[in-house]
């Protein structure tokens, strides 16, 4: 082939990828929820970003062992401390920004493990069927219909303190059937559809239908789960720091509003304890929200394949 | 036609049958037997366009998927070039389909909505390993343009919604050449298209059978399309071969009472479609007494309800190279072969 072809036909593939990407992305834009869930998380990734910066001006930042000599218990808002300090002189803002960086890093990961999880068991099932299926759709049944966060605080209790990655695997094992019963269903109804065969007669081997021809069809989907996943993620993680059984090494906002309740300051420093709750509450919400917005994005596309059959 | 051709069989399926159980209800049972296929005898021949013609439900899409073993026989036999390929499995199976490809129904749904037309395409040859990436798509382009998608680079990088129904069966087509498979299976390609994309797609399947020199065989519903592409024609009705022949004779001199009523039922020009000129079907259909008889018992005009309700018609040997079963025949030899 023409050395010119080839790079026309470069050119070509990016345009198609660029497309469909413009394309998606000015659905989810038109969408509100969109809108505000992506800036609401971009001022929150933002924190996560800052965070690393307070330490650097001054070690008594630092949001773990950074402690003001001039403070002796929890002070209000000031100008050497925006949010003012905690019990021991420590700076609520900086470990606000701190607090962020976790909730990203458990959410994201937790959310991410559990989905792959997911979603490679909800795809196996679906396509192998028979006895595998049964045997792992009754598996997931069987942890689904576990309580998360009891169960957790049991395990917490049972073996001391969880490190937060402890913390996020859990979450990640248990919370995977939901996403595979999803992707199995997906799975099944696509296995009928007719390009499935045409791949075979294609000469393509199960893995290659797996992965090259399924999975692709499930991903979108379990992308919108993930975003589910991570707001659980953090409020499960947030939950079990402020019950106590968070990893002690890291400023979580849950962990923030422990300390708030456990020094009895709960109704005297409202600066204390409404930043981390609010956080918690408008991450959560964020992330939801960039869920719908997603959902429409898939919404009208599948709505169109199957219109087309 | 193509009589002149060489008459080497390629293709062959003896006396196979295909059911399916239609699922009981929760306590075993109640699942009833459906025969989508019995007993079906055909040969195809090295180079022709061979039509399988029958309405919806017949087992024409069946006859298909047994052949590039979307699916197993239950009974009977089918060879290909001599080798029995009824139950192949493994690298094997993969081996018998480079040569045997198949063009699916609805294009709408036999390509893959989330992979690009080049993707689609060069499939055939990432599985069968055939060449290099860049060696791949200089193929594709190459037969998009066969199949009358062209420039083919236009065409390359999109999904499958982004074309027209006409422009998506030429791309299963495509995908079903690039290997020069010697056996082609063409399910009703046109029948979800607009009539003036079926003229294109059958110049497109001539082409692969005189350029490649594969065998095709078409499926359809309709005898003009049958008439205007195949050399030979099989008509099959509820799972059953009724007549098989050159496709002149058995349109100008169809003798199953079955093939008549199809033809009645084509549109023709210049004519009163109203007047049958067989009028071989029944307006109501009788009520069977047993299941041994003609399978065309039910709705044949011309039925003798003593013979035709209680024995199995033998095959007749009707016309050269044609033959159809009816006890209605018996002027006509009997014949040795029915294949
Ligand atoms: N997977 C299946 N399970 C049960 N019955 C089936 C299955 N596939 C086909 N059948 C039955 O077998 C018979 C033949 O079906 P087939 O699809 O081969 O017909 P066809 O001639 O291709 O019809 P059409 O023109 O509508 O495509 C039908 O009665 C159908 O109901
Ligand atoms: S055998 Fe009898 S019922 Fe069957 S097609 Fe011939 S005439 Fe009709
Ligand atoms: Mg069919």
């Amino acid at each position: 082939m023409q050395q010119a072809t080839i790079k026309d036909l470069k050119a070509k593939r990016r345009a198609l990828w660029r497309q469909r990407f413009m394309e998606n992305w000015r659905v989810f834009m038109h969408n509100p929820l969109g809108r505000i869930g992506i800036s609401l998380l971009i001022m929150f990734g933002l924190m996560a970003v800052c965070s690393y910066i307070p330490p650097m001006i001054d070690p008594m930042y630092h949001p773990m062992t950074g402690v003001d000599p001039k403070v002796v218990s929890s002070v209000g808002p000031s100008w050497q401390h925006w949010l003012g300090t905690d019990f021991m002189g420590r700076d609520i803002f900086s470990q606000l920004l701190a607090g962020a960086r976790v909730a990203f890093l458990v959410g994201v990961s937790a959310a991410f493990m559990s989905v792959v999880l997911g979603t490679a068991v909800g795809m196996t099932a679906g396509y192998m069927g028979r006895f595998t299926d049964t045997a792992l759709m009754r598996l997931a049944d069987m942890i689904m219909v576990l309580p998360t966060l009891l169960v957790v605080l049991m395990l917490a209790a049972l073996f001391g303190q969880l490190s937060i990655w402890m913390i996020v695997l859990m979450i990640a094992l248990f919370r995977w059937p939901g996403v595979s019963r999803i992707i199995r269903a997906q799975t099944l109804s696509l296995k009928q559809r007719p390009f499935i065969d045409a791949a075979r007669v294609s000469g393509a081997s199960h893995l290659r239908i797996i992965f090259r021809h399924i999975m692709p069809n499930v991903l979108p989907l379990a992308f919108l789960y993930m975003t589910f996943r991570v707001t659980s993620a953090i409020v499960i993680e947030a939950g079990l720091a402020f019950l106590g059984f968070g990893d002690p090494g890291t400023v979580s906002w849950g962990m923030m509003l422990q300390w708030v309740w456990k020094t009895g300051h709960m109704f005297q420093a409202p600066y204390w304890l409404l930043p981390p709750g609010i956080c918690i509450s408008l991450i959560t919400l964020s992330f939801y929200m960039l869920g719908r917005a997603m959902d429409e994005v898939l919404d009208p596309r599948l709505r169109d394949e199957t219109q087309a059959g | 036609m193509s009589q002149s051709r060489e008459n080497k069989t390629i293709l062959q399926l003896e006396r196979v049958s295909r059911f399916y159980r239609t699922r009981g209800n929760v306590f075993r049972g109640g699942g009833r037997l459906v025969v989508a296929l019995n007993e079906i005898n055909l040969s195809l021949r090295a180079g022709e366009i061979f039509g399988l013609v029958g309405e919806s439900g017949s087992g024409k899409t069946t006859c298909g998927r047994l052949i590039v073993r979307l699916e197993e026989a239950d009974q009977g036999c089918i060879t290909l070039n001599g080798e029995d390929i009824t139950h192949l499995k493994g690298k094997k199976l993969r081996d018998y389909r480079r040569q045997v490809q198949m063009v699916f129904q609805d294009p709408y749904q036999s390509l893959n909505p989330q992979v690009t037309i080049a993707d689609s395409v060069a499939e055939p040859l990432i599985t069968n390993k055939v060449g290099s990436p860049l060696d791949h798509m200089e193929r594709v382009l190459k037969v998009l343009n066969t199949a009358g998608l062209s420039p083919a680079e236009d065409y390359v990088y999109r999904f499958p919604h982004q074309l027209s129904g006409g422009q998506r069966q030429r791309v299963a087509i495509a995908r079903a050449i690039i290997l020069e498979p010697s056996l082609l299976v063409a399910d009703e390609p046109t029948s979800m298209l607009d009539a003036s994309y079926s003229a294109q797609i059958f110049e497109i399947l001539q082409g692969v059978r005189d350029k490649m020199g594969a065998t095709i065989m078409f499926i359809t519903h309709s005898m003009a399309s049958a008439r205007y592409l195949c050399d030979r024609i099989g008509v099959i009705y509820r799972g059953h071969l009724v007549e098989q022949g050159p496709a002149e004779q058995v349109i100008n001199a169809p003798r199953h009472p079955y093939t008549k009523a199809l033809i009645d039922a084509t549109p023709k020009f210049g004519r009163a479609a109203e007047v049958p000129t067989y009028g071989t079907l029944l307006a109501a259909e009788r009520p069977a007494t047993t299941s041994a008889g003609c399978p065309f018992f039910r709705r044949c005009a011309l039925a003798e309800r003593l013979l035709c309700a209680g024995t199995y018609p033998p095959w007749h040997q009707v016309g050269p190279g044609q033959v159809a079963l009816c006890h209605l025949l018996e002027d006509a030899a009997p014949a040795v072969n029915s294949g």
